[in-house]
């Protein structure tokens, strides 16, 4: 049950890593934020927050089982991590606004 | 030939990409499938269905019926052949070897039979085989097709095509071909990290298709080149075969000095001898694998030369917790139960090779890994599906101005591999479920409705793709969406109606192997539902009069879906 807790939330880490990257993207902030700015300071936390969140994911992958299958575990939940964050972001990109909760939405005029 | 490299790369991924297109496709998802074939067969054969078992005890319940296994009838006929007239009057027994998984409930018991009067080959030999219930010891019916492991699974290797084992072959130049098409597809894309995760589903279909593939074929990359280039490695041996041939004598003298080194002997002694418990053998191998903090249960067993001084008892760990194929064997005297030799642990090289063969064969014991391959395996079949249906979108509206049939039959092609394949999959498992439980050769039975329903898929499509030619959408495609949508759920259906195993009881009793499968059903038939109706929207847009201009427009104004 505590391995399936610990890749349950490598699983977790890894998808809101990629998100994170994702966002850092100019292209994808758009997607979630429209026309506003993507400040660089912005853009450095969240590629800083998406790699910690890898890095972690790697962590619990490790604790879970023997290195080699860990690795193996790793690198393939980066497949449907980046899958869901792709399509979550054409098409319900608002799910990941909770993601950059920290940064203030600014209301463009209309 | 080419101005530039990135355009030579680009002509070898689009036309060895649609050559080997179709055979990918298959590999690609029979291969996704066999990932749980063992549960596909529980599915498949409802007096299996219950939790697997360990290895029983050899002295008291294998034994016996070993010693019941007679020679396959085929395989007496077959070496008959080879013999060129009548077998000896009996022909001695060599081995005897039981195989399990952590998840089989069943368990197949081997023996091999020596054909002494093979001038041409000393080392002939022919196989008798059962599949026994471990709790109670009971023989199951001989011709039970397991659909998972012996027809999906070998479908991804050798595409059931024995000819000149030209399936193999056709396999290994595919696998080759992902190779390069990845490599090559690289070169073409650029843009690798910095279009990660775009896809535009809004903007042209040519546009989004493209973008799924990349998507696809990015983030799935590792994985779509380690699987060709594992499975070439795996079966090096039939694409090279040296000790088979040229170096025969070589490979035999290697394995005979191998042996003799290990203590192992390679040939009987012709005297017989007692075999003495197997069970305090097996008790002593766990022993010793707990020692080496890798505690396990028996995955293979086999005793060579049978009832001879010689022989010997090799217990083998079952694959669970490492990637690496290794089964920390450890050797037996028959007669004594001595130890003879216990496998050191690989050297580097061996130990690179298994894990990589391991990481290909799965043996392990880990759920998640194993969905997450057929997540790998499925954005695999996503990538090759997306890769065919864009280069008959690139060409639909060229060919149908200039009058050319080209694009028609590659769609066609393409209808038959993408959603015929399914179509004879699931026509499949409806017949598992629905032909007469007392018919003869059911197995064959269901292979037939697999090839023919896969042939009328063809058909079908290659008489609904004519609107290709007038530059529209072919409604094969939508026509066999909803032959999947009611196959699949037929298939669900049926096997609530002959087993009772409906999907409430399945989940709340936890039975993994038939709940998860049909699962996968009822939702691959949500989405080509889904598919289906997205389709109908497409033609409608893509309406006669509307559809030349309308993918001229569009392709002039993306400039970067050139490519392919």
């Amino acid at each position: 049950m505590a391995k399936a807790l610990l890749l349950a939330l490598a699983l977790g880490c890894c998808v809101s890593g990629m998100a994170w990257l994702a966002l850092a993207m100019k292209a994808h902030w758009q997607q979630l934020r429209g026309t506003q700015p993507l400040a660089r300071r912005t853009v450095w936390t969240l590629r800083a927050l998406g790699s910690l969140a890898l890095l972690v994911s790697l962590i619990l992958c490790l604790r879970a089982d023997h290195a080699s299958m860990a690795a193996l575990v790793w690198v393939m939940s980066l497949i449907p991590a980046v899958m869901l964050v792709a399509f979550t972001l054409a098409w319900r990109p608002r799910w990941l606004s909770w993601l950059v909760a920290w940064v203030p939405v600014q209301r463009t005029r209309t | 030939m080419f101005n530039s490299f990135r355009l030579s790369m680009t002509w070898l991924h689009t036309w060895f990409g649609l050559v080997l297109g179709f055979v990918l496709m298959v590999v690609f998802f029979f291969g996704s499938l066999s990932v749980f074939d063992r549960e596909i067969d529980r599915w498949a054969l409802p007096e299996t269905r219950f939790e697997p078992q360990t290895m029983p005890s050899f002295d008291a319940r294998l034994r016996p019926i070993f010693e019941q296994i007679v020679p396959e009838e085929e395989e007496l006929a077959a070496a008959r052949e080879r013999v060129g007239g009548p077998l000896l009057e009996t022909l001695p027994l060599m081995n005897w070897n039981a195989y399990t998984t952590h998840r089989d409930p069943v368990l197949s018991l081997t023996a091999e039979f020596a054909v002494k009067n093979n001038p041409d080959d000393p080392y002939d030999h022919v196989h008798g085989h059962v599949t026994i219930d471990p709790r109670t010891g009971r023989i199951l019916p001989h011709d039970d097709l397991n659909l998972g492991s012996d027809f999906f699974y070998p479908m991804h290797y050798s595409l059931h095509l024995h000819w000149l084992d030209l399936g193999y072959w056709l396999v290994g130049l595919a696998a080759l071909t992902m190779l390069a098409a990845l490599v090559s597809g690289v070169v073409m894309h650029r843009k690798i990290f910095r279009e990660l995760f775009t896809f535009r589903p809004a903007k042209s279909t040519q546009r989004s298709l493209l973008d799924l593939h990349n998507l696809t074929g990015v983030v799935a990359l590792p994985f779509s080149f380690m699987f060709p280039l594992t499975g070439l490695i795996i079966f090096a041996g039939i694409y090279l075969p040296v000790s088979e041939t040229m170096l025969e004598p070589a490979a035999m003298a290697y394995q005979q000095a191998e042996a003799e080194k290990n203590g192992l002997p390679f040939q009987p002694a012709g005297t017989a001898a007692p075999l003495s418990s197997v069970d305090a053998m097996v008790a002593e191998a766990k022993r010793r694998w707990a020692a080496r903090d890798m505690p396990g249960e028996v995955g293979f067993l086999a005793i060579q030369h049978v009832g001879d001084v010689n022989s010997y008892v090799s217990i083998y760990r079952a694959g669970s917790d490492r990637v690496a194929l290794v089964g920390q064997g450890v050797h037996f005297a028959a007669p004594t139960g001595r130890v003879l030799y216990e496998e050191p642990p690989p050297p580097v090289v061996f130990g690179i090779n298994e894990f990589l063969t391991g990481l290909h064969l799965q043996h392990f014991e880990h759920w998640l890994l194993r969905w997450l391959y057929v997540a790998g395996g499925f954005a695999g079949c996503v990538c090759i599906a997306t890769g065919l249906i864009f280069f008959v979108g690139k060409r639909r509206v060229r060919h149908a101005t200039q009058g050319i049939a080209g694009a028609r039959w590659v769609d066609a092609l393409s209808v038959t591999a993408i959603t015929g394949m399914l179509v004879a999959t699931l026509a499949m498992l409806v017949a598992n479920r629905l032909l007469p439980a007392q018919l003869d050769h059911r197995g064959t039975w269901q292979e037939g409705v697999f090839w023919s329903a896969w042939l009328l898929a063809l058909l079908h499509a290659a008489g609904r793709s004519g609107p290709v030619q007038q530059g529209r959408i072919a409604p094969a495609w939508r026509e066999q969406c909803w032959a999947i949508v009611v196959l699949a759920l037929a298939a669900v259906l049926s096997n609530w109606l002959t087993t009772g195993d409906h999907l409430l009881k399945t989940i709340r009793a936890g039975y993994w192997p038939v709940a998860g499968f049909d699962l996968t059903l009822a939702s691959s038939a949500a989405l080509a539902g889904l598919t289906a109706l997205h389709l109908r929207r497409r033609e409608h847009r893509h309406a006669p009069s509307a559809a030349l201009d309308d993918e001229v427009a569009s392709d002039a104004g993306a400039p970067e879906v050139a490519h392919g």
